[in-house]
């Protein structure tokens, strides 16, 4: 008899309040049991996509795919957070949804049976693979392991519509205007390629609407960084999200025909991978030596997002070498265990960037800044090993090394003029608005600025061991400065005005004290003494850089407005920056971002959105 | 004046309507005279100057051929509205036309435009459905439907029935590698050479781009049936309102395959060069360029012609017809303007080189446009570009004063560039003075 829960038996055995009653409960218990009493379910999902499931068998579907179960998925299929809408916008027609199955805990089709891998030619089938995959995806990022909080996205509701089949195309996109994840097909040779079906690429955009959910105002990005940024964490969802398939692990090690006792095999991993993502641009990424000096200031956003990815794939290996040397663990074994650090050592420190205006700095001293929280010891040193890794790609210098090298306290009390209790300042946003204004001058917030809270949530991540971190208090902050666009180098801009954002994320713990600030200040002076100066010294420089950034775009033509209308939109049109006028001032914002291919050899200037009429 | 050949760029508003008379260009039975000849007749906006146009060539320019006056050669460079609107066979009733030439990309039985046709069928049908929806469109989209416009259809007819037959002449499709004696026209002392398009349509201007998969893929969607199919009954599981949202959110395909027709279009433009005692004459059409020649890929006719035609090309030229009203698409430059040398800034300094020293240039050029929407037609910086390398320019900035401040879009797309030398203008001719057209004179 098949164990229960197991993909071979996957019938309910507890009544539906029983069940509901495990839901309520499943935050205390761990995944193997919640997978037997059903609360956590499987699915058939292509491992990668329907061309390496022809070329790998062993490698065709997810063996390991188990989604949280909730008590109302529906037809769709539709569930909390998503809401499947088959709606092909060429052919104007929509296909029936998948029709969920309570008691099979499974999504059938039009003729009633179950839509698995045996009905893959379904479009049906279409619509519960990509849901599965993103339902998966979700739990990966708001799981304890991850971000330890439920999360939001970038719009106003809270189901994200995703489209398999929206049209003709090579591309596949988020949007946050129409709460969009939208993925087209297109034909090579006799073959009809789906994107909803390639896992990398579901999972590449998906990284985009988390992005847009726990960081809003990255979406006014001007600094290429920033755009640079959002693609990285698609990849990096990709890539981490393909490395936790143990059959996929044991091929790429395999390939590597290496001694699994030896760190030597590990450098030669990255070549694996990127030989079997041959097909994805946008993965190669893992593999390139690409330094922060080779791409200042370039306009492409994948192109420059490959260094941080490339950073962190790095560490990956290096603490998956480390295992291997001082540990004596196999290869597989180091790695399986690294790839799972990184759930946390990656993802966590999202949590502490700043609200606006990211670069790679920022994320390289959150990531080393959440590895402290997590880990203040850090007996093995990664904290050092890291900071090697991203001098080396020229993302920390050596002054800032060597600062951050120093033995230090770990934690420092947060200097405040008035005291507000961290239970209370949790309690809403307007109650965090007050511990803000309230102490203005100690957080360097200008007196005239209408500061306002971005976000504000609180978060139980899991560290080592699945051992429980104080609970962290996590407060977005953010207030505009206008800037005024003189002179003829901002072109069709000059004259008018635009706002710079400036603002900062705060970490508390319950206990109220100072886990981590990251600011991105103004220009303005917000009171007299050191900090303030040095402060508005920073400002000045971010505001100049700005300046610089905004300027760049323009020459390259990479500011327009979207072209379209009620029967959609033209894809050539939609440049990287869309201008939009608010208030009177003009913001600029990414734009969806279009495309599964890389940006390699873009043409530059407006010229490629230029439309020929 | 007798002597020089005349170029009159008609002021049609955004458009084309260019005459241009080669004094004793032509010679029939032994008897020697001028050659006139007609470069589209087109234009977005109404048909009041076209009509102004065709009767000032009717009553001033033609000569008269014993009742009717004599047209030599009427080119139509390729099948947009704003250089085909104004062929109503009504309007050039009084006009006998000699020769017609259309590119060969309009002939449809010509086999190896095969799937440039169907493209162009399927983007007509498709622009003209959405035309018929009567839905909000931004205004680059309303111009992209506009050119598609059920309008077009007459004056096809017209160029390819109704005015041969009137005049007793079949119209011929033209391209590039066509002899003289192919071409057939009674010439004195004067060259008119076809640079493009090239004969292989499909190969040269559409490459891999919309290739049969994709034609057939996009044929099977709404707006490309005749008539459209109804729209599906709305999703259950969002609103209506999100439902709307989400399509007008989507890639259109319909609008990805008008855009690319026309840029073929743009592409296929017969590209005339016309040599006449020394000097070189080139009008372009709307002809566009990309960065460099790929092969097997949509290329720019410009790129084509450099990578085909480079012999007739490379030398300077006297005179520039410059392309589709100043857009930065249809002159080759360095539209970074970092200095960079590319394959189209060396097109243009080889065709339009900058003069070193003392001399100052002696080519010249002219543009017909009005800035309706955009910055990039016409693109400012690209005619003061040209404007250091012809001597035909004007100071419009100084010379209209404070009228400047009344061009279309003057503060965001032409003031920073508008007191820099541009090549004469017909809308700012017009503003300046109220001229309906702009003269250049090339002397032998």
């Amino acid at each position: 008899m098949p164990p229960p829960g197991s993909r071979d038996d996957n019938r309910t055995r507890l009544t539906a309040a029983e069940r509901d009653g495990v839901y309520a409960a499943r935050r205390f218990i761990g995944n193997d049991l919640e997978k037997k009493l059903g609360v956590r379910i499987p699915f058939d999902v292509y491992f990668q996509d329907p061309l390496v499931a022809a070329e790998r068998p062993e490698l065709a579907f997810d063996e390991e795919c188990y989604v949280p179960w909730e008590p109302n998925i529906g037809d769709g299929p539709t569930s909390a957070r998503f809401a499947v809408v088959d709606y092909d916008g060429h052919t104007e027609t929509l296909n029936a949804p998948a029709v969920w199955d309570r008691t099979q805990n499974a999504f059938v089709g039009p003729d009633g049976g179950v839509l698995d891998r045996s009905t893959t030619a379904l479009p049906q089938f279409h619509q519960v693979n990509v849901w599965a995959i993103v339902q998966r995806a979700l739990d990966f990022f708001e799981n304890g392991a991850a971000l330890g909080r439920r999360i939001s996205w970038g719009f106003e509701g809270n189901r994200l519509i995703i489209v398999p089949h929206a049209g003709p195309g090579e591309n596949a996109f988020y949007d946050r205007e129409s709460k969009s994840l939208q993925f087209y097909y297109f034909d090579r040779g006799d073959k009809r390629i789906f994107t909803c079906l390639s896992t990398d690429v579901i999972n590449h955009e998906f990284g985009h609407a988390v992005l847009d959910g726990i960081r809003p105002l990255y979406n006014e990005a001007v600094l290429p960084e920033t755009a640079a940024f959002h693609e990285f964490m698609g990849d990096l969802t990709a890539i981490l999200i393909s490395l936790r398939n143990n059959a996929f692990r044991h091929f790429l090690i395999g390939e590597t025909k290496g001694d699994l006792s030896k760190e030597s095999t590990l450098s030669r991993l990255a070549e694996e991978f990127g030989k079997n993502v041959d097909n994805k641009p946008y993965l190669r990424s893992a593999i390139e030596k690409l330094t922060m000096k080779q791409v200042a200031n370039d306009q492409r956003p994948h192109f420059m997002s490959q260094v941080l990815t490339a950073t962190m794939f790095e560490i990956t290996i290096e603490l998956s070498k480390y295992y291997v040397t001082t540990r004596g663990a196999t290869v597989p074994e180091a790695f399986w265990y690294t790839i799972q650090r990184m759930q946390a050592m990656a993802i966590q420190p999202l949590d502490l960037l700043p609200p606006v205006d990211v670069t790679f700095k920022d994320y390289a001293l959150a990531v080393l800044r959440a590895e402290e929280i997590s880990n203040p010891a850090d007996p093995d040193d990664y904290r050092g090993k890291m900071i090697d890794v991203f001098v080396k790609r020229g993302i920390l210098d050596e002054t800032e090394a060597a600062d951050l090298r120093k033995p230090h306290h770990i934690f420092e009390r947060l200097n405040v003029d008035v005291f507000h209790d961290v239970d209370t300042l949790a309690s809403s946003p307007a109650d965090a608005y007050r511990f803000l204004d309230d102490n203005r001058r100690a957080f360097l917030i200008p007196p005239n600025a209408d500061v306002f809270v971005v976000n504000l949530c609180s978060a139980q991540k899991l560290t080592r061991q699945a051992r429980r971190l104080p609970k962290q208090i996590l407060l977005q902050y953010a207030w505009r400065e206008d800037v005024a666009l003189e002179g003829p180098q901002f072109g069709r801009f000059a004259g008018q005005s635009t706002t710079m954002l400036c603002g900062g994320t705060l970490a508390l713990n319950q206990n109220g004290e100072l886990l981590a600030w990251a600011r991105k200040p103004g220009s303005e002076l917000t009171s007299d003494g050191k900090a303030a100066v040095a402060e508005q010294t920073r400002g000045a420089a971010r505001r100049a850089a700005f300046l610089d950034a905004l300027v760049r775009r323009i020459k390259a033509g990479r500011i327009g407005t979207a072209i379209g209308g009620d029967k959609g939109l033209l894809a050539k049109s939609i440049q990287p920056l869309l201008a939009r006028p608010v208030n009177g001032a003009i913001r600029f914002e990414l734009s969806p971002h279009l495309g599964i291919k890389d940006d390699q050899d873009e043409t530059f200037g407006g010229r490629a959105w230029q439309i020929s009429s | 004046m007798a002597d020089k050949l005349l170029v009159r760029a008609y002021n049609v508003e955004v458009g084309d309507c260019v005459y241009c008379r080669i004094p004793k260009g032509r010679k029939v039975g032994g008897v020697v005279d001028d050659f006139h000849m007609l470069i589209d007749c087109g234009s977005v906006g109404g048909v009041d100057h076209l009509k102004a146009a065709i009767a000032d060539l009717e009553n001033k320019m033609l000569p008269d051929a014993g009742g009717p006056k004599r047209l030599d050669l009427l080119v139509v460079t390729h099948e947009h509205k704003d250089h085909i609107a104004g062929f109503d066979p009504d309007y050039f009733k009084n006009i006998k036309i000699e020769n017609i030439w259309m590119n060969t990309a309009m002939d449809p039985d010509h086999p190896q435009a095969g799937r440039t046709l169907r493209l162009h069928q399927l983007a007509t049908t498709a622009m003209r459905n959405l035309a018929s929806l009567n839905l909000s469109l931004s205004p680059e989209l309303e111009d992209l439907v506009a050119l598609y416009s059920i309008d077009n259809d007459s004056a096809m007819e017209a160029l390819r029935e109704t005015l041969p037959t009137k005049n007793g002449i079949t119209s011929q499709y033209v391209h590039a590698g066509m002899t003289g004696a192919d071409l057939g026209l009674p010439l004195n002392n004067v060259t008119i050479r076809v640079l493009g398009p090239e004969r292989d349509i499909d190969h040269f201007y559409l490459g891999a781009e919309a290739d049969e998969h994709l034609q057939g893929l996009v044929a099977g969607g709404a707006l490309f049936k005749e008539p459209m199919t109804p729209p599906p009954a709305y999703p259950t599981n969002i609103s209506q309102s999100d439902f709307r949202r989400l399509q007008s959110r989507m890639m259109s395909s319909a609008f990805a395959f008008a855009e690319l027709s026309s840029k073929v279009t743009n592409n296929t433009s017969v590209v005339l060069l016309i040599e006449w005692k020394g000097k070189r004459l080139l009008f372009v059409g709307d002809a566009e360029w990309e960065t460099s020649f790929k092969d097997g890929k949509a290329n720019g006719a410009w790129n084509v012609m450099w990578h085909e035609r480079k012999d007739d090309l490379e030398d300077p030229i006297d005179f520039l017809k410059i392309g589709h009203h100043g857009s930065e698409n249809a002159t080759p430059w360095n539209d970074q303007e970092n200095g960079e040398v590319t394959e189209p800034s060396t097109i243009l300094d080889s065709v339009l080189p900058t003069p070193q020293g003392a001399t100052g240039p002696t080519a010249q050029a002219v543009v017909s446009t009005m800035r309706k929407n955009y910055q990039t037609i016409p693109r400012a910086a690209l005619l003061v570009e040209l404007g250091k390398r012809v001597k035909n320019v004007r100071n419009y900035q100084a010379e209209l004063g404070s009228a400047a401040s009344s061009l279309p879009k003057f503060t965001q797309f032409e003031k920073t560039w508008l007191g820099s030398p541009q090549p004469w203008r017909t809308d700012c001719e017009n503003a300046l003075s109220g001229a309906e057209w702009v003269d250049v004179w090339i002397e032998a």
